[in-house]
């Protein structure tokens, strides 16, 4: 019989601009680390993505650019050599109205080419105001939350 | 006669008139033990809440066409289980010398079509797996339209497309890599068949179906055993996994209870409808899992999963499996500019950097599955037109499988993490903090066989295969977990500009002057974890169409020296009729409608702590 689970109440959302519930995701997934999961060995595990050597640096070959920005969807995008880490990576924006306060974060899954010298990494934001000027810098940052460390200036743009 | 002698005489003829109209009580009990009572035969209403025009109107005839090549299929199976040599047990445990394989795969094929595998005795596995369409769902009028296929009860049906057989057993048991951030393996789009008693996730996946109220349908899982005590092919299980087996006392109401659809509201909460004793019941657990277990070998073995594509054969440089220029083309997009083998690795060997030549080393991997076993969130649309929507008021059994509407959304492994509606439950509660991180995401598929079709009409793409100047049609298959996208053109043009044509609309209400699914992409289910690796990868029309001519050559069954004919098991089976005409960009189009404006997302979907984050409107 299908289980139905009924919560006793909504959890209030958990937005991304402090960076908070980032924080309590990832001290959840070292707790889960600690734990131990048994890393299974199957015949599988030479179908797996591989976790490959880290650059010594990674720099911004391309970009930013946007590739398009209005009050529906707003896409950053820009190139570097290949990280290296963990295969899951995340491309993040921290922006904001402020060039000097950047407290808001958006970040979106990319997944490592380990046989690709470069990396594309997109970010999609939703919902930005219209006709409105946003600063922003980029980065990306391995699975666990580990900054790929990539030195960004502060850029803008203004959306449809 | 002496009135008490006379009395006593009338007390034994009485007891001898009742005792034989007792043995005819028995002899009928007996009989209405083995057939259902008329009052217990199943409900003949069919259930169809759907709009007009959601169901196709061939569903009927097309059911029946797919049962006649079943029970072919399963004709020839029968043949060829009794052709095997008889068995010669050898070993502690026993083993079948020489044709232990052979025994056991070819029981999970018998076991595979069988349509008695379900209370009405009308739908086998096969229903929704057909080999002619890489063991996915056979009927094209139903991937055109209501998406998920319909159950023993007409016409329940799931929330999503049928899987692909072939390769699954090589998905592991579901399992964490916290380092890498990633869940890989288990079966199902949402994975929830982890495969962590059986410790395979495909074997697991064989036993959800007969249980699942909207698909195989049975109330309890020792039905599966009580059939499998009734079926021609008996004798092989117990030869298989031992004689007692099935040795099991069934109650008198089985077959009553056994008839009847899961769900049913006079089952009530109770699980177990089927009363065993404790032996009974474990050795009723025993046979499901035997069943999972030897369905599983069928799949994994040569029939299902033989690595038979053209690319194997280029792998193995066999003579005459030299890439055409377009599959070239193809496959060095797929491991550059479209970047496909990120997630469908193909263990080639690496993309040559500037300044490197080609050594001719061999490949890395020589049987590659073009998948990663993970899951992603790929941005797809709410699909209307799934049958799952649909289904907000009760069956004749007083069974409904979605009270809510539009308001449930297809989180698909997050839901499975937080054990929530629509999903099953999860087994493993240190997963479920991650749950925001997968909502959305479904299973990296195998890209082996997402373009097998049958012979009569050897392509998935309108307007057809021209084959010696003709056209002779196209199978029509869905793709992805919700059926949105109806051909590999569009599946392609999808991953090329999902972004570039982003609209903030849902399906079927993309704005005047811009075409769905070829200019116009509608927003995402969920928005939630989107990955952004492809959406923009600026292929142009041909660079797209040499991808899906790489895909084509990931079909099973090619032969090099005869090409033109398939060499896969069963391939031959479809009796129905190719579709022509339009084009691939286009293709299922014209059943598109409108998504209706959307209530917010259901409590029970995406209210369940963890929440999601951001919130899924």
């Amino acid at each position: 019989m299908r289980r139905f689970a009924y919560p006793d109440s909504i959890d209030s959302v958990a937005h991304e601009a402090t960076g908070l519930s980032m924080n309590r995701l990832l001290l959840k997934l070292a707790m889960i680390m600690m734990v131990g999961v048994p890393l299974y060995s199957t015949p599988a595990t030479a179908q797996l993505s591989p976790t490959t050597p880290k650059a010594a640096s990674v720099k911004i070959t391309q970009g930013p650019e946007i590739e398009r920005a209005d009050s529906y969807l707003t896409i950053v995008r820009w190139t570097t050599n290949n990280p290296g880490g963990s295969p899951e990576h995340y491309a993040v924006v921290h922006y904001g109205k402020n060039p000097k306060d950047l407290s808001q974060t958006t970040k979106s899954p990319i997944r490592l080419n380990p046989n690709h010298p470069d990396t594309v990494f997109r970010v999609r934001i939703e919902g930005l105001q219209p006709k409105t000027t946003y600063y922003y810098v980029v980065d990306s940052m391995e699975a666990d939350g580990k900054s790929d460390g990539v030195k960004s200036a502060v850029n803008q743009f203004t959306t449809q | 006669m002496t009135p008490t002698i006379l009395m006593r005489v009338s007390v034994v003829c009485l007891m001898f008139v009742l005792s034989l109209a007792g043995q005819n009580l028995s002899a009928q009990s007996a009989r209405q033990a083995a057939a259902p009572r008329e009052k217990d035969k199943p409900k003949s209403t069919v259930y169809n809440p759907y709009p007009a025009g959601i169901l196709p109107a061939d569903v009927e005839s097309e059911i029946a066409r797919v049962l006649r090549e079943i029970d072919g299929i399963e004709n020839k199976t029968v043949a060829a289980w009794h052709s095997m040599p008889k068995p010669t047990l050898t070993g502690q445990p026993p083993t079948f010398q020489g044709t232990g394989y052979q025994a056991v795969q070819i029981l999970g094929k018998l076991m595979n079509y069988d349509k008695n595998m379900s209370p009405l005795k009308n739908q086998a596995c096969a229903s929704c797996h057909m080999p002619y369409a890489g063991f996915s769902g056979p009927i094209p009028s139903v991937n055109l339209t209501m998406v998920a296929y319909p159950g023993t009860v007409h016409f329940r049906a799931g929330k999503r497309t049928a899987p692909r057989y072939t390769y699954s057993p090589r998905y592991p048991v579901l399992q964490l890599y916290p380092a890498q951030g990633l869940f890989v393996g288990g079966n199902f789009w949402d994975g929830r068949s982890t495969g962590y008693l059986l410790q395979s996730a495909d074997a697991e996946q064989a036993q959800h179906p007969p249980v699942d109220t909207q698909e195989m349908g049975f109330p309890d899982t020792a039905c599966v055993a009580y059939r499998l005590s009734q079926a021609p092919y008996r004798s092989l299980f117990k030869q298989v996994w031992g004689k007692g087996s099935l040795n099991i006392k069934f109650p008198k109401n089985a077959e009553q209870v056994c008839g009847t659809p899961g769900g049913a509201k006079s089952f009530g909460t109770d699980v177990t409808p089927l009363k065993l004793s404790p032996e009974d019941r474990l050795r009723a657990n025993e046979a499901y899992n035997h069943w999972g277990q030897s369905i599983s070998f069928f799949e994994d073995g040569p029939q299902v999963s033989p690595f038979t594509s053209k690319v194997d054969a280029n792998i193995n440089g066999l003579p005459g499996s030299a890439y055409s220029p377009d599959e070239t083309a193809g496959m060095n997009l797929f491991r550059g500019k479209a970047n496909c083998n990120s997630c469908h690795l193909d263990g080639q060997r690496t993309l040559l950097k500037p300044g490197q030549t080609d050594n001719g080393e061999y490949a890395t991997n020589a049987r590659p599955l073009f998948t990663c076993f993970g899951y992603s969130n790929l941005g797809l649309p709410l699909n209307p037109r799934d049958a799952f929507f649909y289904q907000t008021t009760p069956d004749s059994y007083g069974f409904t499988a979605n009270p809510l509407g539009f308001s449930y959304r297809d989180l698909g492994l997050g839901a499975f993490l937080r054990s929530a509606f629509g999903s099953a439950p999860n087994p493993n509660s240190s997963w479920t903090p991650l749950a925001p991180r997968m909502d959305g995401r479904q299973q990296v598929s195998t890209v082996r066989n997402v373009a097998m079709a049958p012979p009569q009409c050897p392509t998935t793409e309108a307007p057809g295969a021209i084959v010696n100047g003709v056209n002779v049609g196209y199978f029509q298959k869905e793709f992805f977990h919700n059926g949105y996208i109806k051909s590999l053109k569009q599946l392609v043009h999808f991953y090329n500009t999902r972004d570039k044509y982003a609209y903030p609309v849902t399906s079927g209400n993309c704005p005047p002057g811009t075409t769905e699914k070829v200019d116009c992409w509608p927003m995402p289910e969920v928005r939630n974890n989107i990955d952004m690796t492809t959406g923009n990868l600026g292929l142009t029309d041909e660079e797209e169409n040499q991808l899906v001519i790489i895909m084509q050559a990931l079909t099973d069954g090619f032969d090099p020296a005869n090409p033109s004919k398939s060499t896969y098991p069963d391939i031959d089976t479809f009796t129905g009729t190719c579709m022509k005409g339009g084009t691939a960009a286009t293709q299922g189009n014209e059943f598109l409608i409108p998504t209706p404006p959307l209530p917010p997302c259901a409590t029970v979907v995406c209210g369940v702590s963890p929440t999601p984050t951001p919130s899924i409107p």
